[in-house]
């Protein structure tokens, strides 16, 4: 009998292989510059790599089966791997390491993984940067419970339940989910960024009319620890477009109609799940893991082999083989790596300290996340930064919060770095794949020359990193600089913002226009302006501009007026400002037609008048040319004359919006036209 | 050799599990440890006992070192590498091999009868004893170093007895201190304990049956094992009353006799129990009740509580404090320690599987189950 039973077991076993999908890259730029030459699974979070974290929930949780797929540096990844406990003959599950240098987001990964037929069940997708001491296996079955109640569910994503401003949760990418207050179905889902800042979502009103009870929800950590059916890799197949698992998937599957598919959330409260997405929250989990939040993951269990750490009174973690001077006083939050000698006077609370550091005497460091291998010499002083592998700070040099200093970066003697300075060994240039492909010829002997002797020191070496340089949209910029250590919530100008918003919504001028519709107006005026200066520096044809505005404003659902109040100005910005007169005539013949082509209604011809008016209050300088614009458009009869006639009676062209007096200047000077247009009628 | 490969399996298992905290408790991790070290010790090739010895200590360092906190894996290691000393030992005075013998044959045969299992063992110690007799004198002309194969194999044969007796023993713990409950537990008598501990459950229940009395549970924040200690006894019909932590003291000049169970005693006396514990034999001090600690000898440590901190162990702090406070987890320090030391003075009686001793009789006991050379492994 009993060995029949075992092969029937092995059946069952085979059927079912618990399946889990590490990505191990996580698509953005939030760790540059470290990242530049470390992926960030590998960067080490209170001394263990972060994937170790990861692997090890993945083997708490019984996974038999891991794929890793990685992007960048993958070289380094697979060594990793292939060196580690997880690849022995014993290791709990089989580990495969899959490259995929063309994926450019979540997306790509997963319809890669599609295309390779490797995924027989459910699997788990997760992060490689994922935290977690969750029982999986609680959130499995109560996947499979869902699954036999209701058939369309396609996913469940593992959330942690905290609070809106919780240390945790990261400020520049967190997001609502509202759910069915019985079953936990996800019934919508909005990602919040806090550049653009939002401030309302739109809902279906279904939601409402299917669920009684919908809760909302800012207070959760998004793991992004989800379990996936088949389905969900031949829905991102399906729909090329998808990108982020998130914001494009999830979004896409809740709004859309036809497809009927369910996503659930699975609510964890007492146990820790958490992310690493930025340096926020990178110091923030180190904190939690050294208060033990992670528990049983904790540095004196000893994670990764060799490790010896112990715990001592007051959360010290030490490792053996560490030299402590008589003098030095260990504060509370302090984890040290073997082989690290701490000179003399020193003072260290809340850090992180790795192995084979030299702290030379008098050093004071506070909330630092100090890497291996990093010599800091007499009386420095470190608050709140990250200092990577291999890092010389000189003699008295000051490092102030939120510095993130790369491999190999030399800074001193006597040197004072500003708060929130970023450098690296590597030089910037505009193009970010340079840097990477760049990397290994770069030669010190080469670089010697550029190093900015006052930043860094006479000996220092290294380059400075503006996370705003690159390509990336100003918001995105925003969006890191808050994710940066040591970013103050106080700084945070959410007034200033909102200034940002309101003018969007300026732009739109009056009493209909949502402020959550300013997101997708902003991108469309974007876009109708790039559209237009293609049209202008190509020369197009006044139908195929009109065509792709039309396209443009079919795509965004947005009205005709929308686009005029984005095509006038932008077309009145082509006029030359030292030869007033004939450009604006000669722009309006050109262009004008294509005002036209937006304008069907009298009420059009209003409107497209008091954006013109509005725009040319703008400035002096504008104010010029609105009588020759409005004549010229009259000439080629976009606009006629009732509609002068009746935006000449309007009140609201008297002045009731922008700088009064230009706005009356102008009416006054539209009476004298007007009369003119009228005489010669 | 798949043998020492699957071996390395199952103790990288072992060792994983420990870490991983998915084996608890210290009877189930004692067992898991004498179930592994049978295995090593029977699968093992030496010829030399320093070499099995060197070999059992290594394995027995990887699993300490998985986890510290729980000090039955050393305990077990201990005894392990003594019972390895005793036969090496008692071949060396061949005056005793005698003796020893014919006692191990008439356990053994106790043994048998609930051994239907694996049946193996008990063979090959009959043939390691017939052996004995048959080469007397040659062993004895060959006492020192233990070569040759016959030799080997009795030790063998004998050393997996040993394993076999000592699994045994973990099995009927429970049975064998609550056998003596009788003697401690009185009809009308009110008793106090404190968390969940299966000895002191078996222990209670087993008076039950032929007394009447009435059990206090202090409710065991943050942990609340008090709760289902309570719903386990007043299950099996015993007159069972919660009560919380802070009213213990107030409780106290009510109660007889307190019981309960510890997570491991150490070398003084000491003991490592959940939090809570000290509390109530300070109380119980104060009011001069008599403090009972139900543990088997497994728990019994020879290490000594230099620092008392050393073997506590501080768990998530999620049960005291919400993670969802987040402004207010920033700026205070959460400690939540899972265990309490409690020290000697406070404690007036061990029951073991042997007996009942005083803290101040537990050096002897100590001295019984291990080798001072294995203090520290």
């Amino acid at each position: 009998m009993a060995p029949i039973n075992k092969s029937a077991g092995k059946n069952i076993e085979a059927e079912t292989v618990l399946q889990a999908v590490v990505l191990a890259d996580s698509f953005n730029e939030r760790f540059r510059p470290i990242t530049l030459d470390m992926p960030r699974c590998l960067l080490p979070l209170c001394n263990t790599p972060l994937i170790e974290y990861t692997l090890e929930f993945l083997a708490v949780a019984g996974v038999q089966e891991v794929y890793i797929f990685c992007r960048a540096h993958s070289e380094k990844i697979k060594d990793y791997i292939k060196t580690s406990k997880w690849n022995r003959s014993y290791s709990p599950f089989k580990i495969i390491t899959i490259v995929t240098p063309e994926a450019r987001s979540i997306g790509d990964v997963l319809r890669e993984l599609d295309a390779k037929q490797l995924i027989s069940s459910d699997f788990i997708l997760i992060s490689g940067d994922v935290v977690s001491n969750i029982h999986l296996e609680k959130v499995l079955n109560a996947h499979r419970a869902r699954k036999n109640i209701d058939k369309n569910i396609i996913m469940t994503m593992v959330v942690k339940e905290a609070s809106p401003l919780h240390r945790t949760r990261p400020l520049g990418e967190s997001s609502v989910f509202v759910l069915d207050e019985k079953t936990h179905e996800c019934v919508h889902y909005e990602s919040v960024e806090l550049y653009p800042h939002k401030r309302s979502m739109v809902m279906d009103m279904e939601v409402f009319e299917k669920h009684s009870n919908v809760q909302i929800r800012n207070d959760f950590i998004d793991c992004q620890i989800d379990i996936c059916s088949v389905e969900v890799l031949a829905l991102f197949t399906e729909n090329f477009d998808y990108q982020d698992i998130r914001k494009d998937f999830v979004y896409g599957i809740l709004t859309s109609d036809l497809l009927g598919k369910t996503i659930y959330c699975h609510i964890v409260k007492d146990a820790y799940a958490a992310r690493v997405r930025d340096l926020q929250t990178y110091d923030a989990i180190s904190k939690d893991v050294l208060s033990r939040w992670t528990y049983p993951i904790v540095p004196d269990s000893n994670l990764q082999e060799g490790d010896s750490y112990e715990y001592m009174r007051g959360q010290i973690y030490k490792e053996q083989n560490v030299s402590l001077s008589r003098s030095c006083v260990l504060g509370e939050k302090v984890i040290i790596g073997s082989g690290t000698k701490i000179a003399e006077n020193v003072k260290i609370t809340n850090s992180v300290i790795g192995r084979r550091v030299n702290i030379g005497p008098n050093v004071k460091i506070d909330g630092a996340y100090i890497w291996d291998g990093v010599t800091i010499n007499a009386n420095c002083t470190i608050s709140r930064s990250i200092l990577a592998n291999n890092v010389v700070l000189k003699e008295n040099v000051i490092v102030n919060k939120g510095c993130l200093l790369s491999y190999d970066v030399v800074i001193g003697p006597k040197i004072t770095l500003p708060p929130y300075t970023k450098l690296t060994k590597h030089k910037q240039s505009l193009d970010d794949y340079d840097v990477e492909v760049k990397e290994d010829k770069k030669e010190d002997s080469q670089e010697d020359f550029s190093y900015d002797i006052k930043l860094i020191g006479e000996n220092g070496r290294g380059h400075i990193w503006n996370d705003e340089i690159s390509d990336i949209d100003d918001d995105e910029a925003k969006n890191i600089k808050v994710a940066t250590l040591a970013y103050d919530i106080s700084n945070l100008s959410l007034t200033d913002n909102e200034s940002t918003a309101s003018e969007i919504s300026e732009g739109s001028s009056d009493e209909e226009s949502d402020s959550d519709e300013s997101n997708t107006l902003e991108i469309f005026s974007k876009e109708v302006s790039q559209t237009l200066e293609r049209a202008f520096s190509e020369g197009h044809t006044i139908e195929i501009a009109s065509l792709e505005l039309n396209t443009l404003r079919m795509a965004s659902n947005t009205t005709l007026r929308d686009t005029q109040i984005v095509v006038i100005p932008t077309i009145l910005n082509q006029v030359n400002a030292d030869k007033l007169l004939p450009s604006t005539k000669d722009v309006l013949t050109r262009w004008g037609p294509l005002i036209g082509k937006l304008i069907h209604s009298k009420e059009d011809q209003i409107d497209a008048l008091f954006t013109l008016q509005k725009y040319c209050a703008k400035h002096d300088t504008n104010s010029k040319i609105f009588a020759p614009s409005l004549r010229t458009l009259y000439e080629i009869d976009v606009i006629e004359e009732d509609a002068i006639l009746e935006w000449y009676y309007d009140e609201r062209s008297k002045g009731s919006i922008g700088k009064p007096e230009i706005y009356s200047k102008l009416h006054d000077m539209v009476y004298c036209d007007s009369i003119i247009l009228v005489s010669l009628l | 050799m798949t043998g020492t490969r699957d071996q390395n399996a199952q103790i990288e298992s072992l060792v994983n599990r420990l870490r991983r905290r998915q084996v608890v408790g210290s009877w189930s991790v004692s067992l898991e440890t004498a179930l592994l070290f049978r295995q090593v010790v029977s699968v093992a090739r030496w010829n030399q006992v320093s070499v099995l010895i060197n070999l059992v200590k290594d394995v027995g360092r990887r699993l300490v070192m998985a986890q510290p906190r729980e000090l039955a894996v050393g305990n077990i290691v201990r005894r392990v590498l003594r019972s390895i000393r005793d036969v090496y030992n008692s071949e060396e005075s061949s005056s005793n091999i005698n003796l020893n013998k014919t006692s191990s044959t008439a356990e053994e045969v106790e043994h048998e009868d609930d051994d239907d299992d694996d049946d193996k063992i008990p063979q090959k110690g009959r043939t390691y004893d017939l052996q004995n007799y048959g080469g007397q004198s040659s062993s004895s002309a060959s006492m020192i170093n233990l070569l040759g194969d016959g030799s080997v194999g009795e030790k063998r044969a004998s050393l997996d007895y040993d394993r076999k007796k000592m699994i045994n023993e973990l099995e009927n713990m429970y049975v064998n201190i609550a056998d003596q409950a009788m003697e401690h537990i009185h009809s009308n008598e009110i008793i106090m304990t404190i968390g969940k501990s299966r000895t002191v459950e078996v222990f209670l229940k087993t008076a039950a049956k032929k007394r009447k009395f009435s059990v206090v549970v202090a409710e065991t924040s943050p942990t609340y094992l008090g709760h289902e200690m309570a719903l386990s006894l007043s299950q099996a019909g015993i007159d069972t009353m919660v009560i919380s932590d802070s009213a213990i003291f107030a409780v106290m000049s009510r109660v007889n006799k307190v019981i309960m169970g510890t997570h491991a005693v150490l070398a003084n006396g000491g003991l490592i129990s959940v939090s809570g514990t000290q509390m109530v034999a300070t109380a119980a001090k104060h009011h001069s009740t008599p403090v009972v600690v139900c543990t088997g000898l497994y728990k019994l440590s020879p290490l000594y509580p230099y620092d008392e901190d050393s073997f506590n162990d501080l768990v998530a702090p999620d049960p005291v404090m919400s993670f969802d406070e987040g402004e207010l987890i920033d700026k205070v320090t959460i400690l939540n320690p899972y265990y309490d030391y409690v020290s000697p003075e406070l404690v007036s009686l061990f029951i073991t599987n042997t007996g009942g001793h005083p803290p101040s009789y537990l050096y002897r006991l100590i001295n019984e189950n291990y080798d001072p050379e294995d203090t520290v492994i």
